[in-house]
């Protein structure tokens, strides 16, 4: 599948709002904004795709211009190759600073009101965070679904894992999941007899080899558990070998890139360690190669199904207040990333599907005065907990080959222990400590400025400082509080006059006590390796955390969740179980946002798996 | 039948040794060309020149299938198998040269003669083989096995050639009860090995797949039935990309070959590292830092045709070894490129693909004459 050209050309804003009603009115081009549209379109479906930012990337020279950005920027954090855009603006994570008791600090596009100072980011461009993950694509696991029924702890889905499962399969199928089913039947995982992967998982790493060589067979005890340590591979939404064994037998071919002009597929997976923020050879899974699928579907009179409209910000939600339905939404248009002018255009459909991800959602939701029967817009706020950690192997192991994390110690996702604190998921990052230090570029201003090193000796300095880098990063649960949210105010507006997200924060005790837990087991582990530790935190960061005498840096997960969630009734939750509105009747508010709980799965997979389930709903909704 | 026509099954593996050799002896030239462009500028010919030649590495294999199919066995360590460069090459009553060169519009006007497509006008028709006017010291590729002085009016016809080798061969085969298509199917490289922009990688294992694979490698290069796009209206053919980027401008749906209406094409002409072409090792000199990268890369490059050679035979899971060797070599171009040559002010090195082992040497050229 290739971008056909014509997709290219953008609707514009006169057409779109003379346009009559549209079947679908999806706002955001992300994961869940394209499965809905290519379902839907797939189905003879009229969808309007709206998308804050340019669109400039929905071809190849536009995707290469991200890179270049990327290529020259000094910063090489989640949001280097995207350009500054006022009117679409995102987190921008170096920008960040350590609260005063009770103060606000809104000088970054999310407000932060504390007490914890979140570097959570998402991408506001054509694509959306698919633009940027990392694209590790596990499954949540069947207790993750009820951790209130079994721990106690935060709250139980309305779904089972079993309700979910086919379309976990249509998830991987989607993205192009590269695994091994053997790799992935660990802590009660199951896959039906007959089942791979439509991709052969991506080997591991010659560091997670060097760290698995040093702590298998070993194990470690927790709450009268024993858990035996081994270094298994991650499933990855990238390009690998096609299994011939997938589907039946009839195998796997991957699909589509962005690209106008035949050049390029989405390669393989070269191991180009820059996977985050930006995949050079698109060989990592984004958005835009579902949507390419959904640009091409033409209704039977030639006409395009699917309509892109660039540079639309969704500012209000025009509530019908006899039947409680979405009349119409209004979007603002503007021509111009540098300049504030635009036109305020009305746009009509029959279902309206918000999938702007859990914060942006959740923001203009409450900008519309929307808070719900629940009351719960904007609540639960989650993203997983990253505490990282940091050594020196004493040998070589090669860090800064191959794709940014491959492998990782995931045995510690469920057990028991999950009544007292978070489970954890670790990623062995094949990128170095970048992530804690700023690594490489600030072991080369060190070997340069304080060692005075230059030609071979620097050279061979660097070799041996990076190539030993060991970086353990462990994802955290984070369990569903009220009290975390996101609000709006009106003293803070952007450059549109829209309302910027108020991000509200408490790191919960579960999580914390799961983090100080994981502090002593990344010392454990260090110790089975012969690894020196260099892991310290700054009293001065801006994510520390102090817990019972320990400081913590606890950093953002950029794996949003929980800001609707989804429930059994309309005063428990946002929206039902096909994550409808429970208040109004042709509204979906999908993603992340509609998580219960997100466990220690990387979200994606699921939220795509969530939107397969939607795509049915809102089918029959519309017949 | 015409005194040209493929009679035995030896000569079909020879011809189809050739194909292999055709197939390969493009990729240098379009790697080092797509290598030659500085950083920051030519994208789009970036993009174009690289699934060119990616789609070149698929026609290697799939000539190696068909080879494997009919029980032969590819060798591209046989010292007549590398290229010397310049090679000639078949471009209707001539042949031209192929050379290493920088990415210019000289080397795009070499490179659309190579995927030109080529019918022959009224007057020839039927007129057999055309005398080679270069040395017969140059790699000729294209050319046939038992009239090393004569070539084919194009690479099309050497294709046509073959197809109907195959046609003939397994039809006399099949009077007598049995195939030609006697090779063994785990030698076949398989599709998980290659997914692109166009194209896919299949088994060969009879007449049809064989013949499908052949017009795969003709319609990629030159276009279906002189449309610009291959039979599924899915894929711009070679020649019309490579055209795209001399006359700057893209084609689309229900363009007429030669007037593409799309989009324009930024093309910064200039925007390549000088280098000097058809360079060979001995013109570097000796001592020097480039003249020993040179020579390594000559070296891994004759060690990778040696595991080409053994992934084509029976071990296809090789070639997942020879990922990681294009990098190196993507690297070591690189370096050859972006560094001066001693001795020739303004000019930077190249890459010269001079093979350990290979046979071939470069000569002068002579005149061209039609052979009834």
């Amino acid at each position: 599948m290739l971008f056909p050209l014509e997709s290219t050309l953008k609707a514009d804003a006169k057409t779109v709002a003379g346009s009559g009603e549209y079947d679908v009115v999806i706002v955001g081009s992300g994961i869940s904004g394209a499965i809905i549209a290519k379902q839907a379109a797939e189905a003879g479906k009229r969808v309007l795709m709206l998308e804050a930012g340019t669109g400039a990337n929905i071809t190849l020279a536009g995707y290469d211009d991200l890179l270049t950005t990327f290529y020259s920027a000094v910063s090489k954090d989640n949001q280097s190759p995207f350009p500054v855009n006022a009117n679409a603006a995102m987190p921008r994570s170096p920008k960040l600073r350590k609260l005063q008791a009770g103060e606000t600090d809104s000088s970054t596009y999310i407000v932060q009101s504390g007490p914890y100072v979140s570097d959570t980011t998402y991408t506001r461009i054509f694509g959306g965070t698919t633009m940027h993950w990392e694209a590790k694509t596990p499954r949540m696991l069947r207790s993750d679904f009820k951790t209130r029924s079994i721990f106690g702890q935060g709250l139980d889905w309305p779904l089972s894992f079993e309700e979910i499962e086919d379309d976990y399969r249509l998830a991987e199928r989607e993205i192009g999941v590269s695994a091994n089913v053997e790799d992935q039947q660990y802590l009660g995982q199951t896959f039906p007899g007959d089942y791979v992967f439509p991709m052969r998982g991506l080997p591991l790493s010659y560091l997670d080899q060097q760290v698995n060589k040093g702590i298998e067979g070993t194990s470690v005890e927790l709450c009268g558990k024993t858990y035996p340590l081994k270094v298994r591979p991650y499933p990855q939404g990238r390009n690998s070998i096609p299994n011939p064994a997938y589907d039946g037998g009839k195998g796997y071919r991957p699909i589509g890139a962005v690209d106008t002009h035949q050049v390029e597929e989405g390669g393989r997976c070269q191991g180009n360690t820059n996977c985050v923020p930006l995949c050079p050879v698109q060989a990592r899974y984004h958005s835009g190669k579902t949507l390419a699928k959904a640009f091409a579907k033409n209704a039977k009179a030639g006409e395009r199904l699917v309509e892109l409209l660039a540079q639309a910000v969704a500012s209000k939600v025009d509530i019908d207040p006899d039947n409680g339905k979405v009349r119409s939404l209004e979007v603002k248009v503007y021509k111009d990333p540098a300049s504030a002018a635009h036109e305020t255009i009305t746009v009509k459909g029959k279902v309206f599907v918000f999938a702007a991800g859990a914060i942006e959602t959740a923001r203009l939701m409450l900008a519309s005065g929307l808070r719900s029967t629940s009351g719960l817009v904007g609540r639960n706020l989650m993203d997983h907990a990253y505490l990282l950690n940091w050594a020196l192997m004493p040998q070589i192991c090669g860090t800064m080959r191959g794709t940014s994390s491959t492998g990782g110690i995931v045995d510690l996702r469920d057990g028991p222990f999950r009544e007292r604190q978070a489970a954890f998921a670790i990623d062995i990052h094949n990128d170095g400590w970048g992530w804690a230090t700023g690594a490489p570029t600030s072991d080369l201003l060190e070997l340069v400025d304080d060692r005075n090193l230059h030609g071979a000796d620097l050279r061979r300095g660097m070799v041996d400082r990076v190539s030993r880098q060991l970086l353990l990063a462990f994802m955290l649960e984070v369990m569903p509080d009220e009290s975390n949210r996101i609000t709006v105010d009106p003293q803070y507006t952007d450059a549109l006059g829209n309302m910027r997200p108020i991000l509200s924060f408490t790191v919960p005790e579960y999580t914390m006590k799961g983090a100080a837990y994981g502090r002593r087991f990344a010392r454990t582990v260090f110790a089975r390796l012969g690894a020196q530790d260099h892991t310290h935190y700054d009293p001065s960061d801006f994510g520390y955390v102090a817990y019972e005498g320990q400081g913590y840096a606890i950093r953002g997960g950029n794996h949003l969740a929980g800001t609707h969630i989804m429930g059994t009734t309309r005063t428990n939750s946002v929206v039902d179980k096909n994550q409808r509105s429970w208040d109004h009747e042709n509204l979906y508010l999908v993603g992340g946002g509609s998580m219960p709980t997100i466990g220690t799965a990387n979200v994606t997979l699921t939220l795509a798996a969530m939107c397969f389930r939607s795509s049915r709903d809102i089918l029959k909704y519309l017949h | 039948m015409s005194s040209y026509s493929i009679r035995t099954l030896d000569e079909l593996k020879e011809f189809l040794h050739r194909a292999m050799q055709l197939e390969h002896a493009t990729i240098p030239p379009y790697l080092t060309a797509l290598y030659s462009i500085k950083p920051g500028v030519n994208q789009d010919a970036t993009q174009v020149l690289r699934v060119i030649v990616v789609e070149e590495m698929l026609h290697l294999t799939i000539a190696a299938n068909i080879l494997n199919a009919i029980g032969g066995t590819p060798d591209l360590a046989r010292p007549d198998f590398a290229a010397s460069y310049p090679a000639s090459l078949p471009d209707g009553e001539t042949d031209f040269e192929v050379g290493i060169q920088a990415f210019s519009r000289e080397a795009l006007a070499t490179f659309l003669k190579i995927e030109r497509p080529a019918q022959r006008p009224k007057q020839l028709a039927g007129k057999g083989l055309i005398q080679r006017k270069t040395s017969a010291n140059t790699t000729a590729l294209g050319s046939h096995p038992r009239y090393e002085d004569l070539h084919f009016y194009s690479i099309g016809e050497f294709y046509s050639a073959i197809a109907e080798g195959i046609e003939y061969l397994e039809a006399e085969a099949h009077r007598q009860g049995t195939t030609i298509f006697t090779g063994d199917g785990s030698r076949q490289i398989t599709p998980e090995f290659y997914y692109s922009g166009g194209g896919t990688l299949f088994p060969v294992t009879d007449r049809k797949s064989a013949l499908e694979a052949i017009a795969l490698i003709i319609e990629q290069g030159e276009g279906d039935g002189g449309g610009i796009y291959d039979n599924d209206e899915h894929e711009l053919a070679h020649y019309y990309r490579f055209e795209e980027l001399v006359k700057g401008r893209y084609y689309q749906k229900g363009d007429q070959p030669g007037h593409p209406t799309g989009p324009q094409v930024q093309v910064d002409w200039e925007g390549a590292y000088p280098i000097k072409a058809n360079l060979k090792v001995a013109e570097i000199p000796e001592g020097s830092e480039l003249r020993e990268a040179a020579a390594a890369f000559n070296a891994r490059y004759g060690e990778f045709l040696q595991l080409l050679t053994r992934a084509y035979n029976g071990q296809p899971s090789l070639l997942l070894e020879a990922v990681p060797t294009m990098f190196e070599f993507r690297n070591t171009i690189l370096e050859l490129i972006r560094n001066p040559l001693p001795n020739h002010p303004g000019m930077n090195g190249s890459p010269t693909y001079e093979i350990p082992g290979s046979t071939k040497q470069a000569a002068p050229t002579r005149q061209s004459e039609v052979i009834a």
